[in-house]
């Protein structure tokens, strides 16, 4: 029997974001306000550098560059283990914020990921739920 | 220079032995260690008029009821909620309130009963639960190989360095009856040991374990009637967030308030006899050495090189193994240098005792978010 993987806990904050992967977009919230005007995530109750609590959900570009990555092998949930080793990164989007996702292909352990391009792509993560894992971009 | 805290004394430290597994509740290590802190101080039980404590395990439970549950009658309380941090925010905390004359004893203690498979399911906060973990992420392992690949990357730190670190505090903890961990590590132990989040290997992560940790802290009024040996709180510092729009600084913001500290304690890293780091991983090691001004920035794998770490060296870290090896007891893991640093100070360190130990340095971290730690603390001890 396969175990159900870990769910979002989706709330009144959080819940477009988790709606718009189930539309295969990639939603962020950027600031309303003209001063500020900056993307941010995850998602938040307002602005987290100017504290507006205008804003709206815009997609992303999906476009991307490894900050940092780690091989996983032992997940924090079981579920994971029949995925494993797999890539697990820290991508500075083009519109700014950090995200954390995973790389679809396998893991290579000669590959240094850091620095490389990525574009966002949808994967389903269980019933109901698609999530944004990243391909390398082809050079 | 006058000291911030010249009527508040330590009196007082506890400690239980660290075990792999336990059939004792959290409160009865948390009362354990209290009592053999209290008796270490010769102080009685209820003489205690504050409680601080830290402990993710000890809900539905919370300080006034733990107050309860021990028959303390408090006129100060604090409960840590910032990870291994929390600790020496806490001592802080109750050094401003017995300058103030608020309280008289207070007890700062730490515990928890883990193991790797509770430490795994624990719950947690949004930024690591929901937009880390269900991706798949790899716990605070995971976390902390990201941050310890970028810093190789930038610093071009490469393994043998996190090595000498881990080595060092081994040989430290040989000397530690309390220790989990006591059999020698050689390099090549610690090179071949098995991946657990690439870059970080198995003796690069903490083992979860059940323990406690206590220290007592006193007014003067009370501490005089005392005769054993004591310490004070020199100065200390916390900073949460920093930097608030950097998760890859490869800092919690040490350097922000240990300029402060150095300054009100009247010392500097060179006056240290000890350093006592929250050695998470060795990478977390590392930031905080270069944070407190004891390397410069992406240098402090030189320390490991140039000195012996040990308690025998020139230059002590981590001197009962840290929870490298001695374990991680959950929250504890921010009382252990604490713990350490007053043991060493009030020269009950046994054979791992630094000779004419008078200062020493204790640096905290914790409360892991969204891929860091967000709290970040640090205080100089001092013998009087």
């Amino acid at each position: 029997m396969q175990m159900q993987k870990p769910q979002p806990r989706i709330n009144s904050i959080n819940r477009p974001f988790w709606s718009g992967c189930n539309d295969d977009q990639l939603l962020i919230q950027q600031c309303g306000s003209p001063a500020c005007g900056r993307w941010f995530y995850f998602p938040r109750a307002g602005c987290p550098y100017c504290g507006a609590t205008e804003f709206s959900w815009k997609p992303a570009s999906g476009e991307g560059v490894i900050v940092t990555y780690t091989v996983v092998r032992r997940p924090q949930h079981p579920s994971f283990a029949p995925e494993l080793p797999y890539c697990f990164i820290a991508v500075k989007l083009k519109e700014g914020p950090l995200m954390y996702s995973r790389l679809r292909r396998g893991y290579s352990p000669e590959l240094n990921l850091i620095g490389k391009k990525v574009s966002v792509v949808f994967t389903e993560h269980g019933p109901g739920q698609r999530l944004p894992f990243f391909d390398l971009e082809e050079r | 220079m006058s000291n911030d805290f010249d009527n508040v004394f330590i009196v007082g430290a506890g400690q239980t032995t660290y075990e792999k597994k336990t059939e004792k509740p959290v409160i009865r290590l948390i009362w354990e260690a209290t009592r053999m802190a209290l008796d270490d101080a010769g102080l009685a039980w209820n003489e205690v008029d504050g409680l601080g404590v830290t402990c993710f395990t000890l809900g539905p439970d919370n300080s006034v009821t733990l107050a309860e549950h021990m028959g303390f009658q408090c006129k100060f309380l604090y409960q840590g909620m910032y990870g291994g941090a929390s600790c020496i925010i806490g001592m802080h905390h109750a050094a401003r309130a017995i300058q103030a004359g608020d309280a008289d004893v207070i007890v700062i203690v730490a515990a928890d009963v883990f193991d790797v498979g509770s430490h795994m399911s624990m719950n947690r906060n949004p930024g690591q639960q929901d937009y880390m973990g269900i991706w798949g992420y790899g716990a605070a392992n995971g976390v902390f190989a990201l941050q310890t690949r970028l810093y190789m990357e930038r610093y071009g730190a490469v393994p043998e360095d996190f090595g000498r670190l881990c080595l060092s505090f081994r040989e430290n903890a040989r000397l530690n009856p309390n220790a989990l961990l006591r059999q020698p590590l050689t390099m090549d132990d610690y090179l071949n040991a098995r991946q657990i989040a690439d870059p970080l290997r198995l003796y690069d992560c903490v083992l979860p374990c059940s323990g406690a940790d206590a220290i007592v802290m006193v007014s003067r009024k009370v501490a005089d009637r005392l005769s054993g040996p004591r310490s004070r709180l020199a100065a200390a510092g916390e900073i949460h967030n920093y930097p608030s729009d950097d998760i890859y600084a490869l800092s919690a913001g040490w350097e922000t308030f240990t300029p402060r500290m150095w300054d009100k304690a009247g010392a500097s890293p060179a006056d240290m006899d000890f350093v006592q780091l929250y050695d998470d991983y060795p990478v977390m090691s590392f930031i905080q050495l270069e944070g407190m001004g004891f390397a410069e920035r992406g240098t402090a794998a030189e320390l490991f090189k140039n000195n012996d770490c040990t308690v025998r060296g020139s230059f002590p870290v981590n001197t009962g193994g840290g929870q490298l090896s001695a374990g991680q007891c959950g929250a504890s893991g921010g009382m252990i240098g604490v713990y350490e640093a007053v043991t060493q100070l009030h020269g009950h360190a046994g054979d791992r005792q630094i000779p004419d130990c008078r200062k020493g340095v204790v640096s905290g971290y914790g409360a892991v978010s969204y891929g860091r730690g967000l709290s970040a603390s640090a205080c100089v001890l001092e013998r009087v």
